[in-house]
């Protein structure tokens, strides 16, 4: 991934970034300011219930203790407080008395319990209502919830019971009102909100009527039972969000402290969710906006800043490549400038010092020849000069044998004469080493080939082959001659690195895209600076030799665009690693 | 009235209370049942009493103002009493008679001529008639009882009790038929109120069902003595039969106590589907609704969910009202059995066969009776009876004996 990119992407996750911590920080503050808000509305409209219902208590009481208190109620007592009354005149006695007192429910009861009237179930005449009997302090007793059972329906109630007296006789009055949709529709509700009505077992109602889907509102109902107090919790009532809804919860306790119902305030979520969703897409559009512009100012920006240095760049691989003389045109201040400056400072010191140690090594090669030279043709000039004194003297003191001299000493003076031949032979080998002339190879075979040479002089040197060559190993396009001699030097170098005998190791492998050849020994190894130094021509650790051949080694190597290394420890003997394509 | 009949015709059931002003018959039914002297001034029969030998009232006119004949009741006899032979005759002093006779005995024909071959001979004649709506009489002065104390009487069709009853409170009538519900109110300010005897059968008739469970739970479960206290202000009396008592006799040997814990049983066993029943009922009928609802509470405390809807056709059980047609026990029996939808009971000759035919037709609970009702009419203070019972035992009008206060009687 390149600089500019990397410098677009970050100027992309900065505007990204940003924009979504400024959202998070208004999302959050907005959905608080709601929450602040519905907790508001939801305490008034708490508040608003809990005095509605006190009214209503109120009234009720009032109107319960006016017909308790009514003059024909107190006739009704009377009447029926004779041994022979008959009740059935008084049937349909509390049906007008509710509707005159506006209550729901009214229940005109005997001193027995039984039922006299009923106003919401007429045919319930004689019925028992045992528990009005229970206790005697009703006149003072405030309205409480009942659950009261009708025709088709079970209802809840807010009821009070007063109790008509007459000297010893009395009645009781049960009147009361629904908890129903008229309740709910004496509420005023603000927008989003509405008002629902829960009665046991499992009866929701609004102010348009029953609630549909209650299945939704259950774990709320649930937390009531477990509860027992108010308690608030988001009902989504489909997979859209924007249909949740907060319900505030106030439970409504009967008189032995039992469930019998609760006031659902129910805050509509839409508005939030829509104002979500509208801040949503405005931080889509900034970011979106955003990250356009920031792509368009980071382009320009990081064209200014990554020019120099996508040139600063190029400049390196040039110089990487060899090309030591570039130089980069850079015109910027700053850290680019300067670093532009030390760059084509740093081309220019390469070159001259490239050019000094060119000339340096020149010299020391130069120097390493005539030392090489001399090496070499001082060996054969000392017995060339030996025989010819030899000469000079038995010439002089011995005539006689002169002849015989002079046969020996120009077969010796022959023979160093073809030394010397040789070891220029060689020098002019090296100098004319021929490009390679390349066709398909089994190395194998060339292994196998080249090391029969060798068997006699390992045989009698003592030094064991062992040939680790790879079945399968695909053919490689090489010259066989210079592959072969280069290989027959690599073995006769690890002979003479054994002269008291030991192992050598051929081994071929396939190795990434090619092939691998190791020639390994057993000998005394080689020493680190040993090792940096054993291509160098005209080096060498042995005695003899000239030290080309493992530069002509490499030589060939490299003309076959291959690479040969070597690894070695002192004492551990060396093996030589050739990788060809 | 509340019926709305379509014709005077008196073999129109819901013509029944007006057919006494207009028609009359050869005998007629007294107050203890026993058959009386009316278009027949005597009547004589064989030993066998297959011959059977009416002596006409002589001087005795028809609407038409012509005299009553033998022939003109052989004629009107003829249609009415099928299988047997009817003659015109002349008796003694030259009065016409007619001859019935027959292959078989015939020890019921004075009640069968009771309520069969009727004569426009009755104290008013009809003046208008718009059917459903009203009918108005006016006095025949030709009435063979002499002339009626009323000059007219007007008869509005298709009133409703309580409609009826506001009528009757504000002078807009002088005679209404009332509910036993209304007869507190009803007799109040000087009021007066005329009752037959228990006439009219409340019952719930079920549908055809094989399960007979159902309907015993539910008729276990019905409290008749609260609903009769209250409901009906103790007019008439709790039943289990379809019969009266002071008709058959036998009516208290079929219990009418409530049986909860029986009926619970029964409910308990049914499958759930079977507990849910619904009832309806004719709002036009006496007391109505509030039967019908208390029928359904008493059945919630027996663990049967019965719904109360008025003129449902579908409805499971019908809360009806029938009126006896008869006073002889057999006939009314299977008059009450067809109202009913029962099967026609078994012929029978004493009481013990007739009760054993009753049993059978009420066993499995496919009419279960609740009470016999009277016939209740209130009148207004200005109302006045000369002599004589203004309604019949069973609930026929004879108000050839009212006059108004403020007119000579």
């Amino acid at each position: 991934m390149t600089f500019r990119t990397r410098l677009l992407i970050a100027f992309a996750l900065t505007v990204i970034v940003a924009v979504a911590f400024v959202g998070a920080i208004v999302s959050t503050t907005t959905t608080r300011a709601f929450g602040r808000l519905d907790e508001q509305r939801a305490s008034a409209l708490a508040a608003q219930f809990h005095q509605e219902y006190l009214r209503r208590q109120r009234e009720i009481a009032q109107h319960v203790k006016d017909i308790a208190d009514a003059e024909s109620t107190r006739d009704m007592v009377i009447a029926l407080s004779h041994p022979d009354a008959d009740a059935s005149t008084y049937v349909d006695a509390a049906q007008p008395l509710a509707a005159a007192h506006n209550l729901d429910f009214l229940e005109l009861v005997s001193a027995t319990g039984s039922i006299v009237s009923s106003a919401q179930w007429s045919a319930r005449f004689l019925y028992q209502e045992d528990w009005v009997k229970q206790r005697d302090d009703w006149n003072s007793q405030e309205p409480f919830l009942k659950r009261e059972e009708l025709p088709t329906d079970t209802a809840l109630a807010l009821v009070a019971v007063r109790v008509s007296i007459v000297g010893d006789s009395k009645l009781y009055v049960i009147g009361g009102e629904a908890l129903d949709r008229d309740f709910l529709s004496s509420f005023v509700l603000p927008a989003g909100m509405r008002a629902l009505l829960f009665r046991e077992p499992q009866s929701i109602v609004g102010a348009a009527g029953p609630v549909p889907q209650t299945a939704a509102l259950a774990p709320l109902i649930d937390d009531l039972r477990k509860q027992r107090r108010e308690v608030t919790r988001t009902i989504q009532w489909t997979a859209d969000a924007a249909s949740a809804e907060t319900f505030h919860a106030i439970p409504l306790i009967g008189p032995s402290d039992e469930l019998m119902g609760a006031f659902l305030v129910g805050s509509s979520r839409a508005a939030l969710v829509g104002l979500e969703r509208f801040l949503l897409r405005v931080e889509i559009l900034v970011a979106t906006g955003g990250i356009l512009l920031a792509l368009l100012v980071a382009f320009w920006t990081t064209a200014r800043i990554t020019r120099p240095v996508e040139a600063l760049a190029a400049g390196a691989r040039a110089v990487a490549a060899g090309d030591w003389r570039t130089q980069v045109d850079v015109h910027a201040s700053g850290e680019i400038g300067a670093l532009a400056a030390a760059f084509n400072q740093m081309t220019r010191d390469l070159l001259e010092q490239r050019d000094r140690l060119v000339q340096a090594e020149r010299v020391a090669a130069w120097r390493e020849l005539a030392r090489r030279l001399a090496h070499e043709l001082k060996n054969p000039l000392f017995p060339l000069q030996i025989t010819v004194e030899n000469l000079q003297r038995a010439r002089a003191a011995h005539p006689a044998e002169f002849d015989e001299v002079f046969r020996e000493s120009t077969a010796t003076l022959l023979a160093e004469l073809g030394k010397l031949r040789g070891i220029v032979g060689r020098f002019s080998d090296f100098a004319k080493m021929p490009q390679p002339q390349l066709e398909t190879v089994d190395l194998n075979n060339l292994v196998r080939e080249s090391l029969k040479l060798f068997e006699a002089q390992m045989q009698a040197t003592g030094v064991t082959l062992h040939l680790d060559l790879a079945a399968g190993l695909r053919a490689i396009q090489a010259d066989p001659g210079q592959l072969g001699r280069a290989l027959q030097n690599l073995a006769l170098n690890a002979i003479d690195a054994m002269p008291n005998g030991g192992a050598l190791t051929i081994r071929t492998a396939a190795h990434e895209d090619g092939v691998r050849l190791e020639v390994s020994d057993t000998g005394q190894g080689l020493t680190e600076e040993e090792c940096d130094r054993l291509f160098t021509p005209y080096y060498t650790t042995k005695t003899h030799g000239t030290g080309l051949g493992l530069a002509i080694v490499q030589s060939v190597i490299s003309d076959h665009g291959g690479k040969i290394g070597v690894r070695s420890e002192p004492g551990k003997g060396a093996t030589f690693l050739i990788d060809l394509a | 009235m509340r019926a709305a009949p379509a014709s005077l015709d008196p073999a129109t059931p819901d013509a029944a209370p007006l057919t006494s002003l207009v028609f009359e018959t050869l005998v007629r039914v007294d107050e203890a049942g026993a058959p009386q002297p009316c278009l027949a001034l005597s009547w004589q029969h064989d030993a066998t009493a297959k011959r059977w030998q009416f002596n006409l009232r002589p001087g005795t006119k028809l609407h038409d103002g012509s005299g009553l004949t033998a022939a003109t009741v052989v004629a009107a006899l003829e249609a009415a009493l099928p299988g047997v032979t009817i003659s015109a005759t002349a008796a003694a002093g030259n009065v016409d008679a007619v001859i019935i006779r027959a292959n078989h005995p015939m020890p019921d024909l004075l009640l069968d001529l009771a309520h069969n071959g009727w004569l426009d001979t009755g104290p008013f004649r009809q003046t208008a008639f718009e059917p459903g709506q009203r009918a108005e009489f006016a006095a025949n002065d030709d009435y063979w009882g002499g002339r009626p104390f009323l000059d007219a009487i007007n008869v509005q069709f298709g009133r409703g009790l309580r409609d009826q009853l506001a009528d009757l409170e504000l002078g807009k009538a002088d005679v209404v038929e009332a509910g036993p519900a209304d007869l507190h109110r009803a007799s109040s300010h000087g009021r007066t109120i005329w009752s037959s005897a228990a006439v009219s059968l409340v019952a719930l008739a079920f549908n055809p069902a094989p399960d007979a469970r159902p309907r015993e739970a539910l008729a276990l479960s019905i409290d008749r003595a609260a609903m009769h206290a209250v409901l009906l202000q103790k007019q008439g009396e709790p039943t289990a039969a379809l019969l009266p008592q002071w008709i058959s006799g036998y009516a208290f040997l079929f219990p009418t106590a409530q049986d909860l814990p029986r009926a619970r049983t029964l409910a308990n066993d049914l499958p759930p589907a079977a507990r849910a029943l619904t009832l309806t009922y004719d709002p036009a009928m006496r007391a109505a609704r509030p039967l019908a609802e208390r029928v359904a509470v008493n059945a919630r405390d027996a663990g049967i969910n019965v719904q109360v809807s008025p003129q449902n056709p579908h409805a499971d059980v019908r809360l009806v009202e029938v009126r006896l047609a008869s006073l002889d026990p057999e006939h009314a029996l299977a008059a009450l059995a067809a109202a009913l939808g029962l099967p026609a009971p078994a012929g029978s000759g004493s009481a013990a066969a007739l009760y054993e035919s009753e049993r059978k037709l009420l066993e499995d609970f496919r009419a279960v009776p609740l009470f016999q009702l009277p016939v209740l009419y209130a009148a207004s203070s200005r109302v006045r009876v000369y002599t004589g019972p203004p309604v019949t035992r069973l609930g026929d009008w004879r108000f050839e004996n009212l006059w108004l206060s403020g007119t000579a009687p």
